[in-house]
């Protein structure tokens, strides 16, 4: 151990393996874990470009499809097309023949006795349906042709609402809005929480006793009245929900954190650290709060659902995000009212809101495990 | 002793699998034990000596796969299902561990668990067992039996604890008693009566002891056959006396060899005084509550002064709880203490944090864990120059990183290792690097608290010359903060000798040694070099 020769060359070349790195390999090999996060982007990936690439705004009305189930069918149905585009052509009174639909466009022969006149399409176009109609392929005497017009033909995968509005649109939102609410909760909570705890802890004594009589204060009031307090002063908006919702979550945060800061304050590294006389804000930042983060990062995890549920909590009880916006919260509640008559409002955002649930919590419990320095 | 072989492992293999590939702890050993003996397993930390007996157990960790061969009175212990190994260990093979504040489950009065083997053995009725708990715990020399066996473990000293555990594992008359390291977390004094009673024991009921131990001093007087282990491996047995008298195998003289030795000589006496500390008095207060007022007080250093010479070393003995670490973080003002202090004629006595802060670069501290000391997350590089930072700012990050590469290069370790995390070197080195982190600062003063009590005797000894290589080289001064006396005896120049707060006695080391004139001193050397148990009533008056 002594005598290790010394090569001057590659003398700052010999890069270690952190706790973090070796949390991160471990982490990789839990299965459970990685499919957990690989959901999890897909999802925070639809949620972000979903809206983005979907057919439909999420706010447009269809009051043509209202309750139309989920199907990978186009509205409207050939079913549907044949009848109308019938009617509307018998209006032309010309001879028609075997009408054909083919994707978003609807064709028939047409043939007459006299020549046909062009401007018949506007029969067609009178109709709800149809939209640029012309005729094709006329013949050179103008006897026969053939009628071509456009139908806008859209799918709903995860069919419509009550108002006509498509689900997947709606859904992909939620997903945006839920997330980002669960995101921006847990970080204000991580932040808060993080230095108040790692404050009161450190300095200990009467400070630590007031601050945390103060957490204790606050953890008395009750939830719901303390939003309702915040959206009768401030109105409805979006950022006061994740504000409501990491101002009562960062007081466990701070407890946690506190604990954690109690034992490691008493590291020896942390009073070699003052026996080198480092300030107390340079322990803080380099010693204690590094040290705190295993259990923190869990504990994130683990809020970020809880935020989601909390904020759905919220939405069901219209506190929360207002319409046309919404979050998977309101979709379920919407959902959840419709449940009999159009089970696919409920299926599709409740499947979403537990396929999340489930990968922050699976990913919660690999952290746990990869980061617990035992199992090394 | 041609007595019959009660255990025989051959050919044992004990493998981890860990993170880094396989790792192979015991590499094929062979080891026989025969009845009523006492066999010592000695070996450095990482030997596979305690791995041994973990395999012999079926107690490895989830990851460690036994392979070999271990019988117990012919029948196979390796692979044996949970069920039939249960019905030998815990009942004729029975074991004690190092940790008698952790083995013990705080929630339950000793009495119950003590009773638990019984009941569950010998399917004892409560009150037989109870009878026979009352007996046991008089056989290890619990004073009022009766009335202990309804104590919580946290009313027992550690001592006591490590005298009920061995109540525990006697409860079923065991053939073989499996003892791994079990005096290393008590105090010389309560070791020495640990291991008596031990002997004691083994007299009077005829088992098979299996000692697992990294003190040779213990194995020279307690064991009839030594195993040495290093690296997996035995590298030499051999009766107790031939090995000592004519060890074979290089390693064996290596920690045969590892005592520390050399003597300090003292300090011209008008060398100027450096650190001072008058009546240096720190009192903790206990209970107390947010309304209340504390309700009784605890002197940790009750009235001590010391002070320390340029060039000198103190060293401060006595047990756990005796205030020597306490006095050591006073005297850096570390800790809130009554008395007057001084660093170099200077008063710091009323020196708050702020004012301490440019005395802090010359007035240094090591500790005694070198796990604990280290910052886990921040690379070895980055600890070393934290002082810097804070001492030096204007420093730029190059020269930091030079004055790094030099300090790590004096205290012995490999510079281009400094960007690995601390919990990738061995506690030898640890310890280094926490040297290297308090002579980055080029200090006056270091305060040792314990700085070799974590380690392996040779790594000790390797320890102990470095610290007296820099202290040459640059001129320090030490307080030398330990309970071994071995180490105190080489490291420092003068003693002083506490117990409960106090100074019991004080004096240049050869005195202390050789003329102990306290009868609390003279119990400690003879416990920390002969290993006579010493009676608590010898030192009470």
């Amino acid at each position: 151990m002594t005598d290790i020769p010394v090569p001057d060359s590659d003398i700052s070349n010999i890069a270690g393996r952190s706790l973090w790195q070796d949390a991160w390999l471990r982490l990789r090999r839990n299965r459970a874990a990685v499919v957990s996060a690989m959901v999890l982007v897909a999802l925070a990936l639809a949620g972000i470009f979903g809206p983005m690439l979907s057919q439909h705004p999420y706010d447009r009305i269809y009051p043509q499809y209202v309750r139309a189930p989920a199907s990978l069918e186009a509205y409207p149905r050939a079913d549907d097309i044949v009848p109308a585009f019938e009617r509307a052509v018998t209006r032309t009174r010309v001879e028609a023949g075997e009408i054909e639909v083919d994707g978003q466009t609807v064709r028939v022969p047409i043939s007459s006795d006299e020549p046909i006149d062009p401007r018949i399409t506007r029969y067609i176009d009178r109709s709800d349906l149809f939209f640029n109609a012309r005729i094709e392929a006329l013949s050179a005497d103008e006897l026969s042709g053939e009628l071509v017009a456009s139908v806008n033909r859209v799918k709903f995968y995860f069919g419509t609402d009550a108002n006509g509005r498509d689900v997947m649109a709606r859904t992909f939102i939620g997903i945006r809005i839920s997330l980002a609410i669960g995101l921006l909760a847990s970080m204000m909570a991580l932040v808060l929480g993080v230095t108040y705890g790692a404050l009161a802890g450190y300095l200990g004594g009467r400070v630590d006793n007031v601050m945390m009589r103060v957490v204790d204060i606050l953890y008395s009031l009750p939830f719901i009245f303390f939003v309702i307090l915040l959206v009768v002063f401030f109105g409805r908006s979006f950022v006061l929900i994740f504000i409501a919702i990491g101002m009562t979550e960062w007081l466990d945060m701070a407890r946690i954190v506190r604990g954690q800061t109690l034992t490691i304050k008493r590291q020896e590294y942390v009073e070699a650290a003052q026996a080198m006389g480092v300030s107390s804000w340079g322990i803080l930042r380099r010693h204690v709060i590094p040290n705190t983060l295993g259990p923190v990062i869990v504990f994130v995890t683990l809020l970020v659902p809880k935020a989601i549920l909390l904020e759905s909590l919220l939405s069901f009880l219209g506190l929360g995000v207002q319409e046309p916006l919404t979050s998977l919260g309101m979709l379920i509640s919407d959902g959840a009212a419709n449940m009999r008559g159009a089970p696919w409002l409920l299926i599709f955002p409740a499947a979403t809101l537990t396929a999340i649930l489930f990968a922050l919590n699976f990913l919660g419990d690999g952290l746990r495990d990869a980061l617990d320095p035992k199992d090394r | 002793m041609a007595e019959e072989t009660i255990l025989a492992v051959r050919d044992l293999h004990v493998e981890f699998q860990t993170n880094d590939g396989m790792v192979n702890a015991v590499k094929g050993i062979d080891l026989d034990v025969r009845r009523g003996e006492t066999v010592a397993i000695v070996g450095e930390s990482g030997s596979g000596k305690s791995q041994t007996t973990m395999a012999i157990m079926g107690l490895l960790a989830s990851n460690g796969r036994a392979r070999g061969s271990a019988t117990y009175r012919g029948q196979e212990l390796v692979g044996l299902p949970e069920r039939q190994l249960n019905r030998i260990r815990g009942k004729k093979i029975t074991m004690i561990f190092q940790e008698p504040m952790t083995s013990l489950d705080p929630l339950y009065r000793i009495g119950r668990q003590i009773a638990e083997p019984l009941r569950y053995h010998a399917r004892m009725s409560g009150k037989a067992a109870r009878a026979r708990v009352i007996e046991l715990l008089d056989l290890v020399g619990i004073p009022n039996p009766a009335e202990r066996v309804d104590a919580y473990p946290h009313e027992l000293s550690g001592g006591q604890r490590q005298r009920v555990m061995i109540a525990m594992a006697l409860a079923n008359d065991p053939d073989m008693l499996i003892a791994d390291e079990p005096t290393t977390a008590l105090d010389v004094t309560i070791q020495a009566q640990i291991l008596a009673l031990l002997a004691d024991l083994q007299k009077k009921l005829g088992m098979a002891i299996v000692f697992i131990t990294h003190d040779l001093g213990i194995v020279k007087r307690f064991a009839d056959r030594v195993y040495v282990m290093r690296s997996g491996e035995v590298v030499e047995t051999g009766d107790t006396q031939k090995l000592f008298d004519a060890p074979e195998h290089p390693y064996t003289q290596m920690l045969l060899a590892a005592e520390p030795t050399g003597r300090k000589d003292a300090v011209p006496s008008d060398a100027p005084i450096l650190l001072e500390g008058r009546d240096v008095e720190v009192v903790f207060s206990t209970g107390g509550s947010w309304f209340g007022k504390a309700n009784g007080e605890i002197r940790a250093v009750d009235g001590i002064s010391v002070a320390l010479r340029a060039g000198q070393t103190i060293g401060i003995v006595g047990e756990s709880g005796s205030g020597k670490s306490t006095l050591g973080r006073a005297l850096l003002r570390l800790m809130p203490g009554d008395g007057t202090f001084r660093f170099e004629g200077m008063d710091i006595s009323h020196a708050d944090k702020r004012a301490m802060r440019p005395l802090r670069k010359r007035l240094q501290l090591v500790f005694q864990d070198p796990f604990g000391s280290l910052s886990p997350r921040m690379t070895v590089g980055q600890v070393v120059t934290e002082g810097l930072k804070v001492h030096e700012p204007s420093l730029k990050a190059k020269e930091r990183d030079r004055r790094a590469i030099e300090v790590l290069e004096e205290v012995g370790l490999d510079p281009s290792m400094r960007n690995r995390y601390p919990h990738e070197f061995s506690g030898g080195q640890r310890q280094r690097i926490a040297i290297a982190r308090a002579m980055i600062l080029k200090p006056q003063v270091v305060v040792l608290d314990e700085p070799t009590s974590a380690l392996d005797r040779s790594v000790q000894k390797q320890i102990v010359d470095l610290l007296r290589d820099l202290q040459k080289a640059h001129g320090l001064s030490y307080l030398f903060i330990s309970h071994d006396l071995a180490v105190v005896r080489a490291m420092a120049d003068y003693i002083i000798v506490m117990r409960r707060g106090q100074i019991v006695e004080e004096g240049p080391t050869e005195t202390i040694f050789d003329n102990p004139a306290q009868p609390y001193t003279q119990a400690l050397m003879a416990a920390a070099i002969d290993g006579t148990p010493f009676r608590r009533t010898d030192i009470e008056n």
